[in-house]
């Protein structure tokens, strides 16, 4: 058992011909972290105890004659946003650094009850703002494939740890290209789903009409089993959606790309995309096209004032979600203080980092008496245009392509002290976001300098079958070698 | 868009956040980037877009139940002072 390679499908197919027993593959994964995350930095915690434990009590009922579930005994990383009954779940903010939750987020009650082993909870940037997971308050995440570079951001935890081959699999969260982009820079598949495909409840809120958990995966496959795993309408989040959800995406997506049509906009492959980026994922189109796929270019001018309206409006319900944390019931209170006013503000400015408070304060400030009109109202009418332009978009195409992050991987420190140039990397994925709909990551092949790089499909709301159907074809297509040399770490 | 500190330490007050000085004014030029950024909205054409048009379909609002929550000793774990089944906060008026 090469543990680094393996996928979900392979742990299923293993249990269920009983080569290998669930514990065995959990304590592979957890020395394999021991070993070599130190110099990575995917994991805030590790749950040993309840993993083992987890995993001896599936490997009792498959002795028992029980057939394990495509998810049971095999093991994934929690971003640390997620709600986990009893585990420490901190939004790697010093904020919540000691928050124990005392329920679980809905998606991780349902793959409990499937048998999913939990090994830890994954790094991130703080409360989920951030390309590069840099905004840890703990420690960064490096990207596995280099570790002087990013993972991405602000699931790079959950990226990187199934890169490293420390999980099979893992969720993250994706506000305005969370799961996308880290997906990109760490050469793994991601699914950004529909908004309402998968509930919120137990998601630590951030840009609650953005917000969508979703999987990593190294395959296609793995990614649309884990989605299946999740997905589906929940009373506990109303902007949950009922019957909406197709599922069966790992029979659907065997079908081929013949006769499927894509967009190709040529305003996600003008200037400022890198040219390595672009010629990757044109690359990658040009096969899709070898195999049947109907390509055509189409103007699609929405890049540059959809990341504006995003970072209004994300930063406007991240400054109203962000007000909860006050001191007063939980999360970080300061030691010293003169009256409640001053507990308050005092402990905000002191737990929060320098990224959520630039992010409370825009949000304060598009909000803000004087400036609502000019800035918010302006972003959410544009929010509108963003939906109608895709809506048009889809009912030409089947799924409109582009390259998922404009960049290569970035030097770690290399944009920390410029704001703006960071937001400029999310231009690709926030427009998904703002307009609600589905998008899949993989990898379309690696720069001259090794790094990956991912190419995005989007697709119309509930589409999610047609976004599978089309990364499969290309997966299979181009048949990458998806693990990194990790190097020990003593 | 130009953004002066004092419009910084106004924005600060109502989102309960202190900042130095230094760190106003460091912000203050960050935000006159990021703001001049956000300006390609107002070469837009937003004429005619109605701002609420739709209701998400599938989406609805559940009845209320009361269903009893038992782990009080979980659920009170992250407060930081109790008295009795009370979280115990500062003095709020004099």
């Amino acid at each position: 058992m090469d543990i680094a390679k393996m996928t979900i499908k392979a742990i299923h197919t293993g249990l269920e011909n009983k080569d290998f027993k669930a514990e065995e593959v959990t304590r592979a994964y957890l020395a394999r972290i021991k070993a070599f995350d130190q110099g990575i930095g995917a994991f805030l915690s590790l749950d040993e105890a309840g993993a083992i434990a987890m995993s001896r009590g599936i490997d009792e009922k498959i002795q028992g004659g029980e057939a394990p579930g495509l998810l049971t005994g095999v093991p994934l990383a929690v971003k640390d946003n997620l709600c986990t009954r009893g585990l420490k779940t901190t939004c790697a903010s010093r904020m919540l650094e000691d928050f124990v939750p005392p329920y679980d987020a809905t998606v991780v009650g349902r793959l409990r009850e499937r048998g999913a082993v939990i090994l830890g909870k994954a790094n991130m940037d703080e409360f989920a703002m951030g390309s590069s997971n840099e905004n840890s308050a703990f420690y960064p995440v490096k990207n596995p494939w280099d570790m002087t570079r990013v993972s991405g951001g602000s699931s790079g935890g959950p990226a990187a740890a199934v890169a490293a081959g420390f999980a099979p699999y893992a969720l993250g969260s994706d506000t305005g290209g969370s799961i996308r982009m880290p997906a990109s820079f760490c050469g793994l598949v991601g699914v950004k789903p529909t908004y309402g495909a998968v509930s919120r409840y137990g998601l630590i809120a951030f840009g609650s009409s953005l917000d969508q958990v979703g999987p990593f995966a190294r395959t296609v496959e793995d990614a649309a089993i884990a989605l299946e795993g999740i997905e589906g309408f929940d009373p506990k989040d109303a902007t949950s959606v009922e019957g909406r959800v197709r599922g069966g995406y790992t029979a659907s997506m065997l079908s081929g790309v013949k006769g499927i049509r894509i967009g190709v906009p040529r305003e996600f492959f003008a200037q400022g995309v890198d040219p390595e980026v672009k010629k990757t994922v044109l690359r990658a189109v040009k096969r899709l096209e070898a195999l049947g796929a109907e390509v055509e270019e189409f103007s699609l001018p929405i890049t540059e004032s959809g990341l504006s309206a995003y970072y209004m409006i994300s930063s406007a319900e991240a400054s109203s979600n962000l007000g909860r944390y006050d001191g007063v019931r939980f999360g970080y209170r300061t030691r010293d203080y003169d009256g409640f006013e001053e507990m308050v503000v005092k402990s905000r400015t002191e737990a929060f980092g320098q990224e959520v408070k630039r992010r409370i304060m825009l949000g304060t400030y598009v909000l803000s008496s004087g400036y609502y009109d000019a800035y918010y109202k302006k972003a959410m009418l544009f929010r509108q245009k963003v939906r109608r332009l895709f809506k048009e978009a889809f009912e030409v195409y089947d799924a409109v392509v582009s390259p998922t992050v404009p960049v290569l991987p970035f030097k770690l420190g290399e944009k920390t002290q410029d704001p703006l140039a960071m937001y400029l990397a999310d231009l690709f994925t926030v427009n998904v976001n703002i307009a609600g709909i589905p998008a899949i990551s993989l990898p379309a092949g690696f720069s001259e300098g090794g790094l990956p790089v991912g190419i995005q499909f989007m697709g119309d709301h509930f589409e999610e079958t047609k976004l599978f159907r089309i990364a499969y074809a290309l997966e299979q297509d181009l048949g990458l070698n998806l693990v990194p040399e990790l190097k020990e770490v003593k | 868009m130009k953004v002066t500190k004092e419009e910084v330490a106004y924005i600060a007050r109502l989102a309960h956040l202190s900042f130095t000085e230094e760190e106003a004014l460091k912000m203050a030029g960050e935000f006159s980037d990021i703001l001049a950024h956000f300006d390609n909205l107002s070469q837009e054409d937003l004429e005619g877009i109605d701002l609420y048009p739709f209701e998400e379909e599938g989406m609805r609002l559940r009845e209320d139940q009361v269903i009893p929550f038992e782990h009080f000793e979980e659920l009170y774990r992250n407060t930081r002072s109790m008295a009795g089944t009370a979280v115990k906060i500062p003095r709020v008026v004099d």
